[in-house]
């Protein structure tokens, strides 16, 4: 019992990972080789890792889907290993709005301008996205903001992140307490009653049933 | 309008959490005073004046300025959606 409640955990523990890892602010070092529109039609399985249409539009079930072709510097391998190889690597670029997830974001189109514009020259450019490329699901990540910068070794610290891990544990560390003075004062007081009130009517069984054994003992 | 949406189910939210932040704070402030009067008057059994000395420090409580800080619940989101918003879509 207590290993599949440790997998649970474990399991619960994975999929949050995974949801803030899909969620969360990434930056890439790429060069912009070029922009296009695709026209897409979503299947039930990849619906939920695209936003919707412009935020002033409506979304019907196939529409266009600008697209940010890039050539991707590899990132350290596990953090550690420098890598001077480089991938291609294409991002979406659409609208969040006011739905899920929260960037905000409503400058699709002035970002596809910004791509076209990177895509004539031979700069190097940050793009902070979130969101999966799965070629076997044909999801592509968010592409949220295109910076450029003076070459490929920069280093990016993601203060985003950082702000975000430690209210994140702030939050938790708040939920538990507000939990145990919910359950010290509310619950268990609530729960001593019932237990005392459990015993006095267990005892007054008891007495009853010893009174019936002794008149029985009697006859 | 996904924005009237998210106006309303914000306020639910929002308004979830300032609850619970409100009652967790009244909450640690009594177990503060119950203590405090008992720190005070050990072995005392005047059951009467426990409950005033608690009915008055709440009463000071309600009329602080921390209850009414409970309220930047509602502000801060609202700001940092703002904040968020300028840097994402702004040239």
């Amino acid at each position: 019992m207590a290993r599949v409640k440790l997998v649970l955990r474990l399991l619960v523990l994975a999929f949050f990972a995974l949801f803030l890892h899909y969620v969360l602010p990434q930056h890439d070092i790429v060069k912009v080789t070029s922009t296009e529109v695709i026209r897409t039609d979503f299947s039930s399985f990849n619906r939920i890792f695209f936003a919707q249409s412009d935020s002033g539009a409506v979304s019907p079930d196939t529409r266009d889907l600008r697209l940010i072709n890039t050539q991707k510097q590899s990132t350290y391998l596990l953090g550690f290993i420098k890598r001077d190889t480089s991938r291609v690597m294409v991002y979406r670029n659409e609208d969040t709005g006011w739905i899920w997830p929260p960037y905000f974001k409503f400058n699709s189109a002035d970002l596809q301008a910004v791509a076209a514009n990177l895509a004539r020259g031979d700069e190097w450019v940050v793009v902070t996205h979130y969101g999966w490329r799965n070629r076997w699901l044909s999801t592509y990540p968010n592409a949220v903001k295109m910076r450029t910068i003076a070459g490929p070794d920069v280093t990016i610290i993601p203060w985003f992140n950082i702000g975000f891990f430690i209210f994140l544990l702030i939050a938790m560390l708040f939920v538990r307490a507000m939990w145990r003075q919910f359950w010290e004062r509310a619950v268990d007081p609530v729960l001593d009653s019932a237990g005392h009130r459990m015993d006095e009517a267990q005892a007054g069984i008891a007495e009853r049933r010893s009174r019936l054994s002794r008149w029985f003992g009697r006859k | 309008m996904a924005f009237i949406k998210l106006v309303i189910f914000g306020f639910i939210a929002l308004t979830v959490i300032y609850w619970s932040i409100a009652i967790y704070s009244r909450s640690v402030r009594r177990e503060r005073l119950e203590n405090e009067f008992d720190a005070e008057n050990p072995g005392s059994t005047d059951r009467a004046a426990r409950d005033a000395y608690i009915a008055q420090g709440m009463r000071d409580y309600n009329s602080s300025i921390r209850p009414r800080l409970i309220g930047l619940v509602y502000v801060v989101p609202m700001l940092a959606i703002a904040i968020i918003t300028y840097l994402i879509n702004m040239n």
